[in-house]
Formats: C-alpha cells, structure tokens, sequence
C-alpha cells in the first residue's frame, strides 16, 4: 500500500513523498537552527514593471475605447436599433391601416348587403304582382275560352242531336211503315223520338 | 515510489523578463489590450444596419450585458454613460483571468498583486472622484460618513465604521478578492499537474495508472476556472458599478 509522507522544508518547499511499505524514505528536514533560506521577494507585493505595463495596457485600452470604438459600436447599435423600432412602427401603421380599409370594406358590404336586400325584396314585390296580374289575365282567358268552348260544344250536341233524332225518325219511320205495311204519321213518329230522347237524355 | 518536489511559490508566479522589464504579466496584459481593441476595430467597422455576426455580435452582446446586466442593475438609466469605463474593466480583467487556462500562457495576469490593486486604486479614485463632483467635497463624505436615518449618538460608532470600510477597506477588498481566486486557481492547477506528471512518471509501475485521478481534477478544475475568470471579472466590474452608483446618488 502506498502511503503519501508529507513534508514541509524551509518554510515553503513542500516534499511530497509516496512510498510503499518495503520503506518510507525519509525526506530532508531543515536542520533546526539553521539560517532561513532566502526566499526572494514577497510573493504578494506588486512589481512596479507588472504595475506599470498592466495599468499603462488598461488605460491605453480604456482611451481607445472610450473615445473611439465603444461611440462607433454604441452608434451603430443605436442606428439599427432605431431602425428596427421605425420598422415596427410602419408595420404597427400598415396593420392599422388594414385594419381600418377591413372594417371600411365590412362596412361597405353590411351596405351593398342590405341595398341587395332591399332590390330583392321590391324585385320579389314586383315579381309577386306581375305574377299576380298575369294569372288573373290567364284565369280570364281560360274562362272565355272555356265559355266559348262550352257554347261551341252546346250548338255542336245540339245539331248532332238534331241530326240524330232526324236519323232516328227516319229510321223508326222506315221500320214502322214495313211492319205495318202502310206509311206511319211522320208527325207523331217525330213526336215519339224526341219524347224517347228526352227521356234517355233525363236519365 | 515517487518524489514529487512542489517548486517555491516565486518559481509558479515571478516570470523571467522576456525584454528588459517585460515578463508574461506585462505580454498578457498587452495583448488583452491588443485583443479587446482588435474585437471592438472589427466590430466598429462592420455594418451595423445588418443582423451583427461575429466580432460585431461579440462587441454588441458585451455591451448589453454591461448595460442591462450591471448598469440598469446598479445605477440605473443614469449610469449608462459609464457603459465604456465598466466594459473596459470587465473585458480588461476578464482577458487578464482567461491566459490562465491557455496553454503557454497558463498564467492569469491577476494572479499577481499589481493588475488587482491598480486598478482597485484606480476605482477607488473615480468612485471618490466621482461622489465629490457630483455632491462636493462636504456632502460626500457627509453621505459617507453619516449615513441619514442613524441615531446621533450612533454615529461615534457609525462613522468610524463608515470610514474604514467605504474609505479604507473596499480597494482593498476589491483587489485581494480578484487577486486571491485567481492565484488559489493557479496554484490548484499547478499542484493537480505536477501531481498527475509524477504519477504518470513515478518509478513503480503501480502507482501510473492512479495518475488520472488528478488528471481528472485538473480538467474539472481547467473547466471550472473558465467560470471564475467570468465571474471574478463580473463581480470586480459590478462593484465598481455599486461603488459609483452609491457615491452619485447616495439616497439610493
């Protein structure tokens, strides 16, 4: 097993030691009384030439910037950034101004919307009294040809029943006269068919 | 068995000159100058009316963050004309931290007393500086050292108080903050390497394979003091932000 042997000598030389159990060597001790080792200077306390090159970099450095490079930067920064904010208040402008011809727009179509309405509506108005009108011309028209039908039809039954009866006189007339064997009455043959007639056109 | 011998603490933090009086600390914070410059050059000469990419992106996103993140945070609208003081600060220290986890550099220029207390001094001048311009010389140390809203008699307690710690204390406190994470940070990663190397190299061939647990530890610890570059670099800028904010506008 290893086993680390530390050791301090001369103040600040740290020996460090590892050894394994076959033997730890000793490390050299600072023989008591001896006069201190010179150490060289305070390790904390500042060298002028460190100061002097350090501080003289910084304030060289902080000229520079001060005076030209952070303006310039700062000044370009503020350019874009005014332009970015210029930017989004023309778009913040053009969105309002959409906005504004969307609602003139939806204002005009509620308006076109409701003049359409109202032309439809008389439109429909019209449409119903011209209908209206032109039923009651067809209804009439129907009706006078219906009346001049009907008197056609009345004269027509009227001759053809004429006719038939006259037919059916001459018939009856003929049929008598043969069973009989002498000429009937033509008037009382005429008389029994249009009595016979009347009486099926009765029923 | 292995020997690991941890070198003296001047030999992991004073570098060798690498031209008379320039040594690593001085070429870190030279080129954290070099490189906060060139990032914010690239960035200035980019077109700003485009989306930024980038350097430009990089620049922007920092300024914000000062802005929004520790401004408007601490000292409100008001404050904004400290953006390039704050985001210099924080790009300055931030660029100092990171070298200590870049290999080469490993070697964070804050993890040396001159950058923390420099630059602490130096706050410690503008926020005093700042408070007497705004206020005067009497009515800032009169908001400083009597706080309104105190007892009278407190104020043989209150404002010795006042003195050592807004006075006294906060440079100090600000300087050994940065400098005391990030030198913690260098020496742990120092020790997890050194010790992982002689792992890896120690004579007994038992002991190699135990050499990844410190690995391990160091890539963690690598990983972790990327936070704490960031965040040193954060809390050293924010409380300057406080500082001045409190030294402007006392009633806040």
């Amino acid at each position: 097993m290893a086993t680390a042997v530390v050791t301090l000598s001369g103040g600040s030389v740290v020996s460090v030691r590892l050894a394994s159990e076959k033997g730890v060597a000793a490390a050299p001790r600072a023989e008591e009384g001896a006069e201190p080792k010179d150490m060289g200077p305070n390790p904390i306390s500042p060298e002028i030439k460190e100061l002097a090159w350090g501080f003289g970099s910084f304030l060289v450095f902080l000229v520079v910037m001060r005076l030209f490079l952070v303006p310039k930067v700062r000044k370009g920064m503020a350019e874009r950034y005014d332009g970015i904010r210029a930017d989004l208040e023309g778009a913040d402008a053009s969105k309002a101004e959409a906005r504004a011809d969307v609602a003139k727009y939806e204002a005009a179509l509620v308006e076109v919307r409701a003049e359409a309405a109202k032309r439809v509506d008389a439109a429909r108005v019209t449409l119903d009294r011209e209908r209206g009108e032109a039923i009651a011309t067809a209804n009439q028209r129907i009706a006078a040809k219906k009346a001049e039908a009907e008197a056609t039809a009345a004269t027509e039954r009227a001759a053809a029943r004429d006719q038939i009866s006259a037919a059916v006189t001459t018939v009856t007339a003929t049929a008598t006269s043969i069973a009989v064997g002498k000429q009937a009455d033509n008037s009382v043959v005429t008389q029994a068919v249009a009595q016979a007639m009347q009486s099926t056109g009765a029923r | 068995m292995i020997a690991l011998e941890f070198p003296p603490i001047n030999a992991i933090l004073r570098w060798q000159d690498v031209a008379p009086s320039f040594n690593k600390i001085a070429i870190v914070a030279v080129l954290a100058t070099i490189i906060g410059c060139t990032i914010f050059t690239l960035a200035a000469r980019a077109d700003a009316r485009r989306a930024p990419r980038g350097a430009r992106n990089l620049a922007e996103t920092s300024v914000e963050f000062i802005e929004n993140g520790v401004i408007m945070q601490t000292m409100g609208r008001d404050g904004l004309g400290w953006t390039p003081f704050l985001l210099t600060l924080f790009l300055f220290i931030y660029l100092c931290n990171v070298p200590g986890i870049i290999p080469f550099f490993q070697m964070p220029a804050t993890a040396r007393m001159a950058i923390p207390a420099a630059l602490a001094l130096m706050v410690w001048v503008v926020y005093n500086g700042a408070g007497i311009k705004h206020q005067g010389f009497g009515g800032y140390f009169k908001s400083v050292l009597f706080p309104p809203g105190v007892p009278k008699a407190l104020y043989v307690l209150v404002t010795p108080i006042e003195f050592i710690s807004a006075i006294i204390v906060r440079p100090f406190s600000l300087a050994v903050r940065l400098f005391a994470n990030m030198l913690a940070g260098h020496i742990l990663l120092v020790t997890f390497a050194l010790l992982s190397e002689s792992l890896f190299q120690a004579k007994d061939k038992i002991l190699i394979p135990f050499g990844v647990l410190p690995m391990f530890m160091l890539i963690f610890l690598t990983g972790f003091e990327v936070l704490v570059a960031f965040l040193q670099a954060y809390i050293f800028t924010i409380l300057t932000a406080v500082y001045i904010g409190g030294a402007v506008h006392p009633e806040h």
